[in-house]
């Protein structure tokens, strides 16, 4: 990519920063403290990953791409499992599944020559699939545990007839796919119409054919597509089994 | 004097200490006292959606912790105080209970409706378009279904009406008299203690106080707990 943003007109993006500062200014949000601090973090967090990516790219891709995929993979565990933390086992249930997830796409890409082997190409795509898996996984913990705490009269009169765990959580664990879903399922139909999606603005900005962003656009989407579905089913499937104890019991989660 | 058919041995769990009970095959058993007694815990030991911490519970002479727990759950079916109907119809949550055990017979549906009093044409019926009263009393008909030996109630008619309270006791008591069912009910409505059970049990923080014979228990009782609690009901 020849062309460049210049220092300056980085700077001039302090104008967009100052827009909603002033409506918080304005309006007493008490957002102010969070706007600047987010607009001064997220900008520092990108010119150090920037910095991160120009050494990793520079190395071995057998030895920098592991290393920030790990490193990525950590870091989704530990937010996502915020969203469940009273559960048993969520940071190990998410970390696995993290990785699950990032496998199966990697042999995928690879396997079908659909992407190379270069730190240049697996780092941002594997990032968009780990960061919508991580959120995909969050919900699905939250939703679960709305949907157990709504449940709860349902589930109790499930078991109490004689299903077990899986059979009496059989509505909560549809319900929580379904939302986590439906939204994925919608996006996905609007891809394009509504807005063009990041990948493909960025190719196309970055001087490629439009018609070779959509081809890697098309390969992005249907892996955070699947990915998204796999992180959900994982949650949901996995992770209702702790709202049990060995006795068929449900258990207040104050007490997992 | 009949078979004991379940027997709680010295139990503690959360507010409940040193509970003993014996419930013979065919006793209708009325538990009362005021509330958080502990009642609706003693009641869910019955069914093991919840354990006690101390103590041992034999059902038909043979402990618990060494049955199967679906198929103990399925013999000692367990109404609650909420319906909590499951989606979509009615015929859906009939069919609950025999289908978890491979043992649903379509032709049973229309019993299970007569037992509790509701016309056959309502087994299609979405359970949202149904009664608080005949939400009840579809979820009394789904216990019903899995055919058990002992009926847990648990104030299955504290959120309803005088006229609905009528119906699902004239149910109960058709119930009792055709179907060699044991009763374990929790229970506030002292007459209507009387009016189902033959041995009552009262209960005050976690204790038995008294039990006995209904009525006789409670037109004269002999603690000073008890007269006070049947003065104020």
């Amino acid at each position: 990519m020849e062309r460049d943003v210049s220092n300056f007109s980085l700077l001039v993006l302090i104008v967009f920063v100052m827009i909603p500062f002033t409506i918080s200014y304005f309006y007493q949000l008490g957002l102010k403290k969070d706007i600047l601090w987010s607009s001064i973090r997220g900008a520092i967090q990108l010119f150090l990953i920037g910095l991160i990516l120009t050494y990793l790219f520079n190395l071995n891709p057998f030895i920098g791409i592991p290393i920030m995929l790990s490193v990525m993979i950590t870091i989704a565990t530990f937010h996502a499992r915020k969203k469940g933390k009273e559960l048993p086992n969520v940071f190990i249930t998410i970390l696995g599944g993290l990785i699950v997830i990032e496998v199966f796409v990697l042999a995928l890409w690879l396997g079908f020559d659909m992407v190379s082997f270069t730190p240049e190409e697996i780092i941002p795509m594997s990032g968009m699939v780990i960061g919508n898996s991580m959120v995909a996984m969050g919900l699905s913990l939250e939703r679960m545990k709305s949907e157990f705490s709504t449940n709860r009269g349902k589930i109790l009169a499930a078991l109490s007839l004689g299903a077990t765990p899986k059979q009496a959580s059989h509505l909560s664990v549809r319900r929580t796919l379904n939302a986590a879903l439906i939204p994925n399922i919608d996006q996905l139909k609007t891809i394009g119409l509504v807005q063009l999606p990041g990948m493909m603005t960025g190719l196309i900005l970055g001087g490629v054919e439009p018609i070779v962003a959509i081809k890697y656009q098309l390969v992005i989407s249907i892996s955070i597509f699947s990915s998204v579905s796999v992180s959900a089913i994982i949650v949901s499937l996995v992770m209702y089994r702790f709202f049990y104890n060995e006795r068929m019991q449900i258990v207040d989660l104050e007490e997992v | 004097m009949s078979q004991v058919i379940y027997k709680l041995d010295n139990i503690y769990r959360r507010i409940l200490t040193n509970i003993n009970i014996e419930i013979h095959k065919g006793d209708r058993v009325m538990l009362f006292g005021p509330s958080g007694s502990g009642k609706s815990t003693l009641l869910h030991l019955f069914n093991r959606l919840d354990d006690p911490e101390q103590g041992s519970i034999f059902y038909n002479g043979k402990n618990i912790n060494e049955q199967d727990i679906t198929t103990l759950r399925k013999n000692v079916g367990l109404v609650l105080q909420q319906p909590y109907l499951f989606p979509e119809t009615v015929k859906d949550n009939l069919m609950y209970g025999p289908k978890l055990f491979n043992d649903w017979n379509p032709d049973e549906a229309r019993t299970l409706l007569e037992y509790v009093n509701l016309p056959e044409s309502y087994l299609d019926k979405p359970v949202d378009e149904l009664s608080g009263g005949e939400k009840q009393r579809v979820s009394l008909a789904r216990t019903l279904a899995n055919k058990p030996e002992i009926l847990l109630l648990d104030e299955p008619t504290s959120a309803l009406d005088d006229q609905n309270i009528e119906q699902i006791e004239q149910d109960l008591i058709n119930l009792i008299q055709h179907n060699d069912l044991t009763v374990i009910m929790v229970t506030h409505n002292l007459e209507q203690a009387k009016r189902l059970g033959n041995r009552g049990i009262y209960l005050e923080n976690g204790k038995i106080v008294e039990e006995g014979l209904l009525p006789d228990m409670l037109d004269r009782p002999e603690t000073e707990a008890l007269k006070n609690f049947t003065t104020n009901h």
